[in-house]
C-alpha cells in the first residue's frame, strides 16, 4: 500500500455516502461509551477536521476508552504511549540506533509513526517530552537527528489528561496546547447510561468486541467530504469576530491563535457535514466555541480570583457578540450604538 | 480676583446701566461722563477697602465720603483745594435751588445746567453705594433692584407721555447682570462632590453638572420671559390698563402706541366684568343729567376709532362757556359733586359735557378744548373727590334744522370727517341720507336707522371691536352694544359728510336718594355729531331698553319708541330725557317681539357657530387619528413593500470565491432577496408583538425561541421554522431555498402570534407597531448622537481658539 500524502485525500463522497460512512463510526464508540453521544460526535468531527483531540475529565469516566474506541473503530495503525513522568522524548518521536549489521545508524520509529496516536495522562510528563508532539502535531512530520520523516494521514493525537488541579500533573505548555483543536470533557454518565454500563461491563469489556467499521482511506475521502463543506463570507467574519473578541476581553491575558480560528472553521466544517449539511452555520460555530477556544486562552489575575473560566468567559463572548451578516448590520442591535439606518442596504450579494 | 471684589464691580456696572434712561432727560452726555467716573471712583473705593479687610461700616464710610470728594472736584465752589470745605456745603444747597428752579423752567430734554448735572451725580453716586452695600456686603442683590427702579422713575415722572422702552431695557439688563453674577458661584457648587465635613472637592474643576445648572437657568429665564406672553388676557381689564399708562408708574410700553389708550377695549373689558363695583357717586341739582364722560375716540382709520393723545392748557386756567360760542338753545347751569372710589384709577376726569368750572382738584389736571375732557398724565382719579359747574344746553329738532352748513375747510371738519373707503357703507349712507335737506335730518335718519325694526340687536357677548371692517360688518350683522351702535353711527355720519366722534363714559347709574351710583356696568360709549354753531351734540343710538341709566334728548328720542308727541314738544323745558328709558325694566308693547328676535338670532347664529366648531372639532379630530395612524401605515408599507415581489435582476458576477460551485442565477438572487425580505417582517413582527430579539442569536435559534416564546404550534411552527430556515440558507448556503411560500408563511406566524398574545398587544401591533415606533426612535437617537458629536467637534475646534489656555492652570 502507497502512502497517500496528506494534501490528496481522495475524492469527495456523497452525502449518502459521507452519513452512512460516519453513522457507522458513531455507533460503533457508543457501544462503547453509553449516552455521550455528542461527545464522541465532537471526536468525530475532530478527526474530520485533521484535528487533535484532548479529552480532559476527572479520573474514570472513560476517557481512555473513548479514544481506545475511536482508535479501534477505524482500520489502521494506532499507537498508544502512556505518559509517565520518565518518558523520554525519543520515546515519542523515535530514536536513531546503531545497526550492528549494516554499521550504520537505523531510524527506530517512535510511538507517534502511526494513524491514531493515544497519548493517555499526556500531562503526567514532563513538558520536555510533551514538546516532543510539537512538531509532529502541527506538521505531521518528525525530525530526528537531521533527518525528517513524514507521518501518515490520516493523522490524530487522541491525549487525556486530568485536570491540572490533580496531584502529579504537569500543565501543558501553551503552544503544545494550542496544536490541539478540541478539548473536550466526558463528564459523568447520567444514572441510567451508568445502569447499563454496569450490567453491559460486568460480564467483560465491550471494547474488546470491538470491530474496525472503516478504514484510513474511507477516513481520507470523509475528510476530503469536509473540506468541501461550503462556508460563507459571513460565517467566516463571525469567526473571526469570536476568536478577536477573545483578544480584546478585559478577562483575558492571552487570547485565542489564528491557528484557532483556522482549526475552528474546520471542524464546523466537519460539524456541519456530519449533520448533513453542505454548508457551515454559525450555530455551529457558537456550540464550537468553548471545545475550541476555551483551552487556548489564559485569564487574568483577576479573573482567575474571581473563580472565572475560561470556560464562562468563552461563552460570555458568545452570547454578546453580534451576528454578522452579509446585509450590514441588524437594525436590532443597539448594543454598540446600533444604527437602523442601513437596514435597507446591500440586501444578496 | 476674589469672588466679592468681582461682584462689586459688576454692581458698579449695573449701576451705570441702569442709568440709562437719565439720557433721556439730558441733551448731552455730560452726565454720563461724570457719572462713570463718580461709579467708578467709588467702585475703586469700595474693592479697595475689601481689599484691605475693612469692616462693612468702613467700607460704607469710604464710599460715601468718596462721593462728597467727588462732588466737590466736578462742582466746586473755588474756595476750597480738593477738600470740601463749608463753604462748598453752601455752594451745593446754591445748586440744590438751581435745580428746583431749572426743572420748573426747562422742559426735557435739557441742557446740561450745573444743578441738574449735580443732582443726578448726586443721585447715581447714592445708588451706586446702595447697590454696592446691598450686593456685596448684605448679599441681596434682588433688594438692590429698588434703588436702580428709583432712576428710572426720574424720566417716567419727567416725561408726560411714555418713556422710551430701549433704556429700560439697558437698566434691566445691568440688573440681571447683578443677579446673574451673584448666583453664578452657587450654580457654579451645583453637582459637586463634598466630603463630610462640608468642604468641597476641587473647586475649581468644570462639572458637567455645573453646566447642567447653567443651562437650566438660560431655559428658565427663557420660559419665564416667554410664558407671560403666550398667556393673552394677564392685564386685560380696564382698571389695569389705565393705571399703566394713565398715572404713569407703570413701566411697560402700555397699552397701545404712544401712551394712547385703547377706550375700546377698556370699555368691553368695564363691561364684560363679572364683578360690579362702584365706580362713582355723584350728586346733582339737575333732575335728569346726561351721561357723564371723559374721553372720545376721534380718529377713523382703517384700524377703526382711535384716540389721540389730549393736549391743552391746565384746568387752573379756567374752562370754556359754551354759551359764548353757540348761537341758540336752552341753557341752565347746574352743579355736580362727584365722589370717585379707589377702583376707577385712569388719567381722565368723569364730567359732564359743558363743565365750566372745577373745584377741589389739585395741580396736574389739564383740559383738551378740542376733544373737551380734563386729563392728567400724572395723576390718577383715584379716591378723587371734586365739583364741578355745569351748563345743561337742550335743543329743539326745529332749532337744529337751523344750523348753517359746514365750512369744508374748517380743520374740526376736516378732521372729524375722515373714513375709509367702503363701498358697503357708502351705499347705505346715501340710500338713508336721500332727500334730507339739512345737516340734522340726514344725521337723525341715520340715527333712526339703529332700530329694531331695521333687525338690530343689542348684545353684549360680542367681540370688541378691532378695525373698520369689523363696523361694517355690524352693519351686516347687526348684532352688537353700544361701542359697535357708536362707532358705526359716527362712521355713516362722516361719510354723510357730518363731523361725528365716539364719546365714552358712563351713563346715568341708579338713583339711591340724591345720588347717582354708578358702576362698571355703566360703562358706555356714545357718538358726539358736530353741528355748526351748536357744537357737539350727543346722540346715543344703543337701544335704550338695554343699556342701564340711559338717557333721550329730545331731538334724538328712542327710536324703538317713536311717541309722535316726542318731535311735536317743542317746549325748551321738556324733560330731556325719557325717563322711562331709564333701565330695561318697563315692559313695552313690542318687548316680547323684540325679546324673541334676539332669541332667535341668538339661537340661529349659535347654531351655525355649534356646527363650525364641530366641523373644526371633527377635522381636529381626523387630523389627530391621521396621526395616530401614521406608524400602522408606516407598518403597512414597509409590510407591502417586502411582499412584493423583488424584480428578478440579472447578476453582475456569474462566481464567486471559492471553488466555483456557487451558482448565481436571477432566480438564485431573487429567492435570497425574498428570504432576507421574509426574514426581516418577520423580525418586525416578533418586535412588534413584544418578543425580544436578540442580535447574537442565529435565524434557527431565532425561530426556535419564537416557536417556545410564543407557544406556537402546528402551522405557525412550521412556518417560523421554514422562515429561519430560508434565511439561514440565504445567509450562509451554496443555494438559498426555492420554490416556498414565504409570503404565507408569514401570514401563519402572525396569525399564530396574534393568537397567543393578549389583546392590547394585539391592538399596538396593529396601531401603534413598536417595530417602526423603535426604528424612529433610533434614528433620532443616531440623528442627535451625530449631532452632539459634531457639537463636541466644534467646541474643541473653538477651546483651540480660546485665550484661556494661555492662562495658568488655576489653584486653589
Amino acid at each position: 500500500m502507497t502512502t497517500p500524502t496528506w494534501d490528496e485525500p481522495g475524492g469527495p463522497m456523497t452525502g449518502e455516502e459521507f452519513r452512512a460512512a460516519t453513522q457507522a463510526i458513531m455507533s460503533n464508540i457508543e457501544q462503547v461509551i453509553e449516552g455521550k453521544g455528542a461527545t464522541v460526535r465532537l471526536a468525530l468531527a475532530v478527526l474530520l477536521a485533521e484535528g487533535h483531540l484532548l479529552i480532559e475529565d476527572v479520573p474514570g469516566v472513560g476517557k481512555t476508552k473513548l479514544a481506545k474506541a475511536l482508535a479501534r473503530s477505524i482500520d489502521c495503525s494506532v499507537r498508544r504511549i502512556q505518559f509517565t513522568p520518565d518518558l523520554l522524548p525519543s520515546d515519542v518521536t523515535g530514536v536513531s540506533v546503531y545497526n550492528q549489521e549494516t554499521r550504520d545508524f537505523e531510524f527506530k520509529p517512535g510511538a507517534v509513526f502511526a494513524n491514531l496516536v493515544v497519548g493517555d495522562e499526556i500531562n503526567r510528563a514532563s513538558p520536555k517530552t510533551q514538546s516532543a508532539l510539537l512538531e509532529c502535531m502541527e506538521e505531521r512530520q518528525v525530525t530526528v537527528d537531521g533527518t525528517t520523516y513524514e507521518l501518515q494521514a490520516p493523522f490524530m493525537v487522541i491525549a487525556t489528561q486530568n485536570p491540572i488541579e490533580m496531584e502529579g500533573t504537569y500543565p501543558l505548555p501553551e503552544a503544545q496546547r494550542d496544536r490541539f483543536t478540541a478539548r473536550i470533557a466526558m463528564g459523568y454518565p447520567d444514572p441510567r447510561a451508568e445502569l447499563a454500563m454496569l450490567s453491559g461491563h460486568g460480564a467483560h469489556d465491550p471494547l474488546n468486541d470491538l470491530r474496525a467499521v472503516t478504514d484510513a482511506a474511507t477516513v481520507r475521502r470523509l475528510i476530503a467530504t469536509v473540506r468541501d463543506v461550503h462556508a460563507a463570507d459571513a460565517v467566516q467574519q463571525y469567526a473571526i469576530a469570536l476568536v478577536t473578541a477573545t483578544r480584546e476581553a478585559p478577562e483575558l491575558r492571552l487570547g485565542a491563535s489564528p491557528r484557532s480560528t483556522l482549526q475552528m472553521i474546520r471542524t464546523a466544517k466537519a460539524v456541519a457535514a456530519l449533520e448533513g449539511r453542505d454548508y457551515v452555520l454559525p450555530d455551529d460555530l457558537q456550540a464550537l466555541a468553548v471545545p475550541v477556544l476555551a483551552h487556548r486562552i489564559i485569564p487574568t489575575a483577576d479573573a482567575q480570583l474571581n473563580r472565572r473560566t475560561t470556560d464562562a468567559i468563552v461563552s460570555e463572548i458568545v452570547h454578546r457578540l453580534p451576528l454578522p451578516h452579509d446585509r450590514g448590520r441588524s437594525p436590532y442591535d443597539t448594543r454598540n450604538g446600533g444604527s437602523a439606518t442601513n437596514q435597507y442596504e446591500s440586501r444578496g450579494r | 480676583m476674589s469672588g466679592r471684589r468681582r461682584l462689586g464691580l459688576v454692581a458698579a456696572g449695573a449701576t451705570i446701566l441702569a442709568a440709562a434712561p437719565i439720557s433721556s432727560i439730558f441733551d448731552s452726555y455730560t452726565w454720563l461722563m461724570e457719572c462713570l467716573l463718580t461709579v467708578g471712583l467709588i467702585a475703586g473705593v469700595a474693592v479697595g477697602a475689601r481689599t484691605l479687610r475693612f469692616p462693612a461700616w468702613a467700607q460704607a464710610l469710604g464710599m460715601i465720603v468718596m462721593l462728597l470728594l467727588t462732588l466737590t472736584w466736578l462742582f466746586p465752589s473755588g474756595e476750597e483745594f480738593l477738600i470740601p470745605t463749608p463753604s462748598t456745603f453752601g455752594h451745593f444747597a446754591e445748586l440744590f435751588t438751581q435745580a428746583g428752579q431749572d426743572t420748573r423752567s426747562y422742559g426735557v430734554p435739557v441742557p446740561d445746567r450745573p444743578g441738574l448735572l449735580f443732582v443726578t451725580v448726586l443721585g447715581i453716586g447714592a445708588v451706586a453705594i446702595a447697590v454696592d452695600l446691598l450686593t456685596v456686603v448684605a448679599r441681596k442683590p434682588a433688594l438692590a433692584g429698588l434703588p436702580m427702579l428709583a432712576i428710572y422713575s426720574v424720566p417716567v415722572a419727567v416725561y408726560v407721555d411714555s418713556v422710551p422702552v430701549l433704556p429700560f431695557i439697558i437698566g434691566a439688563f445691568g440688573f440681571l447682570w447683578l443677579l446673574v453674577s451673584d448666583n453664578i458661584d452657587r450654580v457654579r457648587r451645583f453637582g459637586r462632590r463634598f466630603t463630610g465635613d462640608g468642604r468641597d472637592v476641587d473647586v475649581w474643576e468644570p462639572s458637567p453638572l455645573a453646566a447642567a445648572g447653567r443651562r437650566l437657568g438660560v431655559v428658565g429665564v427663557v420660559a419665564a420671559v416667554l410664558l407671560p406672553l403666550l398667556v393673552p388676557t394677564i392685564s386685560g381689564g380696564l382698571l389695569s390698563q389705565l393705571t399703566q399708562s394713565g398715572s404713569g408708574v407703570g413701566v411697560g410700553p402700555g397699552t397701545g402706541s404712544g401712551g394712547r389708550i385703547n377706550l375700546f377695549a377698556s370699555l368691553s373689558g368695564q363691561l364684560s366684568q363679572t364683578e360690579v363695583a362702584e365706580l362713582v357717586r355723584l350728586k346733582t341739582d339737575e333732575n335728569t343729567p346726561y351721561y357723564l364722560r371723559f374721553g372720545v375716540a376721534d380718529q377713523l382709520s382703517i384700524n377703526g376709532f382711535g384716540s389721540t393723545a389730549p393736549t391743552g392748557e391746565t384746568v387752573t386756567q379756567g374752562l370754556p362757556d359754551p354759551r359764548t360760542a353757540t348761537a341758540a338753545g336752552s341753557f341752565s347751569e347746574h352743579r355736580a359733586e362727584v365722589e370717585i372710589s379707589d377702583k376707577l384709577t385712569q388719567g381722565m376726569l368723569p364730567l359732564y359735557q359743558n363743565t365750566v368750572g372745577l373745584d377741589g382738584l389739585q395741580n396736574g389736571w389739564s383740559f383738551d378744548d378740542n376733544q373737551q375732557v380734563v386729563f392728567s398724565s400724572r395723576r390718577s382719579t383715584r379716591d378723587l373727590n371734586y365739583s364741578f359747574d355745569y351748563v345743561r344746553a337742550r335743543y329743539t329738532p326745529a332749532l337744529l334744522r337751523q344750523a348753517e352748513p359746514l365750512d369744508r375747510d374748517d380743520p374740526i371738519v376736516r378732521r372729524n370727517t375722515a373714513h375709509p373707503d367702503d363701498a358697503t357703507v357708502s351705499a347705505l349712507v346715501r340710500r338713508i341720507v336721500a332727500g334730507k335737506q339739512n345737516d340734522y335730518d340726514k344725521i337723525r335718519a341715520l340715527y333712526e336707522y339703529f332700530s329694531t325694526k331695521n333687525g338690530f340687536t343689542y348684545r353684549l357677548s360680542t367681540q370688541p371691536i378691532a378695525n373698520s371692517s369689523e363696523i361694517s360688518a355690524f352693519l351686516q350683522t347687526k348684532v352688537g352694544y353700544c361701542q359697535q351702535y357708536a362707532a358705526a353711527l359716527a362712521w355713516m355720519a362722516r361719510e354723510a359728510g357730518i363731523p361725528a366722534r365716539v364719546a365714552f363714559g358712563f351713563t346715568r347709574g341708579e338713583k339711591e336718594g340724591d345720588t347717582y351710583v354708578i358702576t362698571n356696568r355703566n360703562a358706555h360709549a356714545w357718538t358726539e355729531i358736530y353741528l355748526k354753531g351748536f357744537g357737539w351734540i350727543p346722540f346715543d343710538a344703543t337701544p335704550a331698553s338695554s343699556v342701564a341709566g340711559a338717557a333721550r334728548s329730545d331731538y334724538a328720542p328712542d327710536v324703538d319708541q317713536q311717541a309722535p308727541t316726542a318731535t311735536a314738544s317743542e317746549s325748551a323745558a321738556a324733560p330731556g330725557a325719557d325717563p322711562s328709558a331709564a333701565a330695561g325694566g318697563v315692559e313695552r308693547p313690542d318687548r316680547p317681539d323684540f325679546n324673541d328676535q334676539a332669541a332667535a338670532g341668538s339661537t340661529g347664529s349659535s347654531t351655525s357657530a355649534l356646527s363650525g366648531t364641530a366641523l373644526l372639532i371633527i377635522a381636529l379630530a381626523a387630523l389627530l387619528i391621521a396621526l395616530l395612524l401614521v406608524p400602522a401605515l408606516r407598518r403597512v408599507l414597509v409590510r407591502r413593500h417586502r411582499h412584493a415581489v423583488t424584480a428578478p435582476k440579472e447578476p453582475k458576477v456569474r462566481s464567486l470565491e471559492g471553488p466555483g460551485d456557487i451558482v448565481v442565477t436571477a432566480e438564485v438572487v431573487k429567492a435570497r432577496a425574498d428570504a432576507h425580505a421574509a426574514w426581516d417582517e418577520l423580525m418586525d413582527t416578533m418586535v412588534d408583538f413584544r418578543i425580544p430579539i436578540d442580535p447574537s442569536e442565529t435565524p434557527r435559534v431565532t425561530a426556535q425561541r419564537l416557536i417556545n416564546d410564543a407557544v406556537l404550534l402546528d402551522e405557525p411552527a412550521a412556518a417560523a421554522n421554514l422562515l429561519g430556515t430560508a434565511e439561514e440558507r440565504a445567509r450562509y448556503a451554496r443555494k438559498p431555498l426555492e420554490g416556498q411560500e414565504l409570503t404565507v408563511a408569514l401570514g401563519r406566524v402572525r396569525r399564530g402570534l396574534a393568537r397567543s398574545a393578549n389583546r392590547r398587544t394585539r391592538l399596538a401591533a396593529v396601531l401603534m407597531p413598536p417595530s417602526v415606533l423603535m426604528r424612529w426612535r433610533l434614528g433620532l437617537a443616531d440623528a442627535s448622537a451625530r449631532l452632539v458629536g459634531a457639537g463636541g467637534r466644534l467646541r474643541e475646534t473653538l477651546a483651540k481658539a480660546s485665550p484661556r489656555r494661555l492662562l495658568p492652570h488655576r489653584t486653589r
